[in-house]
């Protein structure tokens, strides 16, 4: 297609993005503390973390949205702490998509282009390549208010497209959507990334659209980053149990042990451990982390836990168990597929070491 | 066990009485009253701005013409002085002055108010209302000794100056609930697209609170046209009356007896164009009102 090129190629050329000591205080209220953060050029970056954690914040000093207490901020090599929105090569989608409502569709996505004084040429061009990557060509006439919420979120991305920006911001741009449009727009703008190529920073407290979206997931909790990695490094082998809570659905269980000569004692009973690299400093009190789907059941004579069914939950591909391990401790197993196991049965379970995550008392992951 | 019930014989059709039904009737009826209760005035004036001049002081039932249409009142009320064109001028002038400066104004306060973080915003905020509550006839005297030390008594720019600041309290209260009811994304969206400053008001928050800014208008236009009290005080020079203190002027006959025919040409010519305005603009003017009220 030729009139998409230009964007395409334009874009091509993918701004990496260097945070130093990026601090943010509303008053007294520190919101972020000294975030250190390289992303590369072309890297999908989500930042996640529970509401009230500066994910937002952070995103809009990015975007010169808010100024920055302290640090600097540097976009494709140039510093760009002090610069005006709109010279930092960014654009930025926005919860509320944030559209123009008395302008068109057309309108919406060309005004800062004409606000930047570009020949209406240029503007039309632009304008049709950006709609014709999200098929909105047929909706260029309408007025906001006409649109459904996917079609105003599609112009919205449409409207970052035609800035042409070396970063792309997303601001939970999911969140208005119901949950089918959701999925369709998640994998829309995953296609887009591969398209377009740009850097992309996506801010989400939706950590299913974390995982799916992110080369590297940013895990943040009140101001600080906890964990930085790629999803599938986030959810193996997290830096502490936050992170380990927060990445995965169902949560991972956290089993209060003991650490006792050849393996862990969960009460009273007792299991194979990992190796760790040196002793946990703080006694040998510990907790275990296992994740739902790495319990099984115990052959016979293998090491186990006492687990109770009180509750299970069906969902078509996998059905997870809730109950209660080793007398009164809570846990989720991945059912079988084909066994419909009710509530009251006694289950032996038991996971293998190499997939247990040990932590110390304040949370920090044992290696 | 829960299993899916058999379905139910089909609904046999309700039947219906044909005609209009009695709440609709009682509906109309009562807003038919209703309109007629407030054309009624209008009606009232303009038939009686129509009677020859030997009618025109007769008791007012039966409100129409007994003794034929006349225009002879708008004669009188036109050979009035430098003539009703020259006071409708006057009129005019004072009111699209006043409505033009109080939206200015207004807008960049209201605009202030609702965006920009400043010390003792709140305590400036609640001034400006208050003045809401003192009654302008009270403080008279002080304004016209105040225009008078500026050289601006017995001018309409005068008036105007008046006027706009008895509107503005209200008018930058109404504006800055129209800013606020614009989202701040919108603002924080065109800020990305490189839009600051006058142009932002201009070109993305201006088109948003159009109805304010047409309540706004509309409300500063009407108070000044139909002011009469700090117009009758303020201009001593006939040439500058306004159409409220000519009818005052009019209004005296010979003898101390009152030209009722004249002051009713002259209300009659008042009101067009009001009514022309508030139906023109009436649309907005709702919207305006209720900005804010409704996500």
């Amino acid at each position: 297609m030729n009139a998409v090129s230009p964007i395409v190629k334009a874009a091509s050329r993918a701004a990496g993005l260097d945070l130093r000591g990026v601090t943010k205080s509303f008053g007294s209220v520190d919101v972020l503390h000294g975030i250190d953060l390289s992303i590369a050029g072309g890297e999908f970056v989500v930042f996640v973390g529970p509401s009230g954690c500066g994910k937002s914040t952070l995103l809009r000093l990015i975007a010169g949205l808010e100024e920055v207490s302290a640090g600097a901020i540097t976009i494709g090599g140039r510093d760009v702490t002090d610069l005006d929105p709109s010279r930092r090569g960014i654009a930025m989608v926005f919860q509320s998509y944030a559209l123009y409502p008395h302008m068109s569709v057309a309108g919406n996505m060309g005004f800062g282009l004409k606000m930047a004084g570009r020949p209406a040429a240029e503007i039309a061009a632009t304008i049709h390549a950006a709609a014709d990557i999200l098929h909105l060509t047929p909706l260029l006439d309408r007025r906001p208010g006409q649109l459904s919420g996917g079609q105003r979120q599609r112009v919205a991305i449409g409207r970052a497209i035609v800035r042409d920006p070396d970063v792309f911001l997303f601001d939970e741009p999911l969140s208005n959507l119901d949950a089918e449009l959701r999925v369709e727009m998640r994998i829309e703008i995953a296609r887009l990334h591969r398209k377009l190529g740009n850097t992309m920073i996506y801010v989400t407290h939706d950590q299913t659209e974390a995982m799916t979206l992110a080369d590297t997931i940013v895990v943040l909790r009140a101001g600080r980053i906890e964990q930085v990695g790629a999803p599938a490094r986030l959810y193996d082998d997290p830096d502490n149990l936050f992170v380990a809570g927060f990445i995965g659905s169902p949560k991972m269980n956290v089993l209060p042990a003991r650490r006792v000569a050849g393996g862990v004692e969960i009460g009273g009973h007792v299991l194979a451990a990992p190796p760790l690299a040196s002793a946990p400093p703080d006694g040998p009190a510990i907790q275990l982390g296992i994740r739902p789907e790495h319990l099984r059941p115990a052959r016979s004579g293998e090491p186990s836990l006492p687990f109770t069914i009180e509750v299970t939950e069906f969902l078509g591909g996998t059905t997870w168990l809730y109950g209660k391990v080793a007398g009164d401790i809570p846990l989720v197993i991945e059912g079988l597929r084909g066994s419909t196991p009710v509530a009251g049965t006694r289950l032996a379970v038991t996971a293998d070491p190499a997939d247990m995550r040990l932590f110390d008392q304040a949370g920090t992951r044992l290696r | 066990m829960t299993r899916a019930a058999e379905p139910s014989l089909p609904d046999r059709a309700r039947p219906r009485r044909s005609g209009i039904p009695l709440h609709a009737a009682l509906f109309h009826l009562t807003a038919a009253v209703v309109a007629a209760l407030f054309l009624a005035p209008i009606v009232l004036v303009v038939l009686a701005s129509l009677r020859p001049a030997s009618e025109a002081g007769a008791p007012p039932l039966p409100p129409w013409p007994t003794t034929g249409l006349s225009t002879e009142s708008y004669g009188r009320l036109e050979a009035f002085g430098d003539g009703l064109l020259h006071y409708a001028g006057n009129s005019l002038f004072v009111a699209l002055g006043t409505t033009i400066l109080t939206i200015l104004v207004s807008v960049l306060a209201g605009y202030g108010f609702s965006r920009f973080r400043f010390p003792m915003k709140k305590l400036a905020f609640v001034l400006i209302l208050s003045t809401i509550m003192i009654p302008f006839q009270s403080i008279l005297t002080p304004l016209f000794l105040i225009l008078a030390k500026l050289g601006l008594q017995n001018t309409l720019t005068g008036l105007i100056l008046l006027y706009a600041t008895l509107q503005l309290p209200f008018s930058v209260f109404m504006m800055r609930n129209a800013f606020d009811a614009v989202p701040k994304e919108i603002e924080e969206a065109a800020r990305v697209d490189g839009v600051t400053g006058l142009r932002m008001l201009v070109f993305v928050m201006g088109p948003l609170i159009l109805p304010g800014i047409v309540s706004v208008g509309l409300f500063a236009f009407l108070n000044a046209w139909n002011e009469f009290l700090a117009a009758l005080v303020l201009l001593t020079d006939q040439s500058r009356y306004t159409l409220p203190v000519l009818m005052n002027a009019v209004r005296s006959g010979r003898y101390g007896a009152v030209d009722w025919g004249a002051v009713q040409a002259g209300v009659t010519v008042m009101m067009i164009p009001c009514l022309l305005l508030f139906l023109t603009l009436q649309r907005f003017y709702i919207r305006g009102l209720t900005a804010g009220a409704v996500k």
